[in-house]
């Protein structure tokens, strides 16, 4: 228990307080120390669902979701079975579409992912939602948001996620401030290293889902070709780095290495059917 | 006589709206010297070479190759070789794309004028929850059989592969 560290880092606190040293209480140094070393704890499953969920309620307070359960499902569909060739196909994933004009998708811990309806009608292909869909369940699986979260978080809160307060029903203090500032992770943005490997991970997930692994790569060339000064990727643009650095990151991973991938042939009409347009 | 004008150019709009993946731009630019190849493949036979920032016409994608045509030649180049010719038309812009567009979904252009709301950096602060909506979230959720049925019924198959290393090694 009072492994050496905790020892240094507590006596390394005495030094901090120069004008209260001679009347500081050792034992609370040790005590505050434990706690901040819990924060570098990971977040149970359990709790990371929570935190997801509670999140998600939120983004859906921001957007609904488009009111059209056939193109749900067909999301719904896509979504679950590109999971399946994740490293966590038994998370409670599930699948929305925003009724947004903006474009974007989000991933909430736990397994949620959106994407704005106005992302999804400049798609042109199921590889290219499976593309989408896929990167945005890496940042599931890495955990970006929570890590971003914990990073974030201000010491008081981020000594009480990792620990008992968090398991502790009763007290929905500590889960609304890590929903609060969850939340917030996404006007933020994440570390850019964090879209990359959501890009570099999520085309191989899409690909051994049977789809095509140039979808995503496609979507991110659709996204350049934009007018980068259409308030529909304002917020997009913001929070991950440029289409262009993305694409060229991807030719030096991808290489030749998916040239024995073919697309798959049978998907296009039903994507055509589902996703019409919502004039 | 205008009339059987009409059906060929119907069947021509119709043609052209399934024939081909539609797009993300007509013009490009290479970011890199290129090869040219006479079919989608890295073994196939070189028609030409592009320098960087050579100018290029789109026709089509077929995987990770993309169909074009140039000063130097025609065929197929690598897609991640090429980016969007900012100074050169948009999609939307280019009668072609507006046709394919147009097969798909039954009305022109790809900018949206509807939509509820965007979802801006103050909407995301200001948020406040909403759990009929995530009530709604959770019912449409798939479960894994549901699942494989639907990839079974496109006849997609599960493939092996490993996660790429970063930073990009040949």
């Amino acid at each position: 228990m009072f492994n050496r560290t905790l020892i240094f880092f507590a006596i390394g606190l005495l030094f901090t307080f120069p004008a209260r040293a001679f009347d500081f209480d050792i034992q609370k140094a040790i005590s505050f120390a434990q706690k901040a070393q819990q924060a570098t704890k990971t977040i149970d499953e359990p709790e990371e669902i929570e935190i997801g969920h509670g999140i998600a309620t939120n983004l859906l307070g921001a957007s609904p979701l488009l009111p059209d359960s056939k193109v749900q499902q067909y999301v719904n569909q896509v979504g679950r079975w590109v999971s399946l060739h994740t490293e966590r196909p038994d998370l409670p994933w599930q699948f929305g579409v925003l009724d947004s004009s903006d474009v974007n998708a989000f991933a909430t811990p736990g397994g949620t992912i959106f994407i704005t309806n106005g992302l999804l009608q400049r798609l042109n292909n199921e590889s290219e939602l499976a593309g989408v869909l896929a990167h945005e369940m890496v940042h599931v699986l890495r955990k970006h948001h929570l890590a971003a979260l914990q990073k974030g978080a201000r010491m008081d809160i981020a000594s009480m996620l990792a620990g008992e307060a968090l398991k502790d029903k009763g007290n929905s203090e500590v889960l609304d401030k890590a929903i609060k500032a969850g939340t917030e992770v996404y006007a933020r943005g994440l570390d850019k290293n964090d879209e990359f490997e959501a890009d570099r991970m999520g085309i191989v997930i899409a690909t051994r889902a049977g789809y095509d692994p140039y979808g995503l790569p496609a979507v991110l060339q659709m996204l350049e070709a934009m007018n980068a000064q259409d308030s529909a990727l304002a917020l997009m643009f913001k929070t991950h780095p440029a289409p262009h650095d993305r694409l060229s990151l991807l030719d030096k991973e991808m290489g030749d290495r998916f040239d024995a991938y073919a697309a798959p042939t049978q998907t296009d009409k039903r994507f055509n059917s589902e996703i019409a347009r919502h004039e | 006589m205008k009339y059987q004008y009409a059906k060929y150019l119907y069947a021509l709009i119709l043609y052209a709206s399934l024939a081909a993946p539609a797009y993300a731009w007509q013009v490009a630019y290479t970011v890199r010297s290129t090869e040219i190849k006479q079919l989608p493949y890295s073994d196939a036979a070189t028609v030409g070479t592009l320098g960087e920032k050579a100018s290029v016409n789109v026709m089509s994608r077929q995987g990770g190759w993309v169909k074009i045509s140039s000063a130097k030649g025609n065929g197929w180049v690598r897609m991640l070789s090429l980016r969007g010719d900012s100074t050169a038309k948009k999609s939307g812009d280019t009668g072609l794309q507006s046709l394919i567009n147009v097969g798909r979904s039954g009305s022109s252009g790809i900018a949206m004028t509807t939509g509820i709301r965007g979802l801006s950096e103050e909407d995301l602060k200001n948020a406040r929850p909403n759990p009929e909506e995530f009530e709604k979230l959770q019912k449409n959720a798939v479960n894994k059989a549901k699942a494989e049925k639907f990839a079974h019924e496109a006849k997609l198959k599960t493939q092996q592969l490993d996660y790429l290393p970063s930073g990009g090694n040949p």
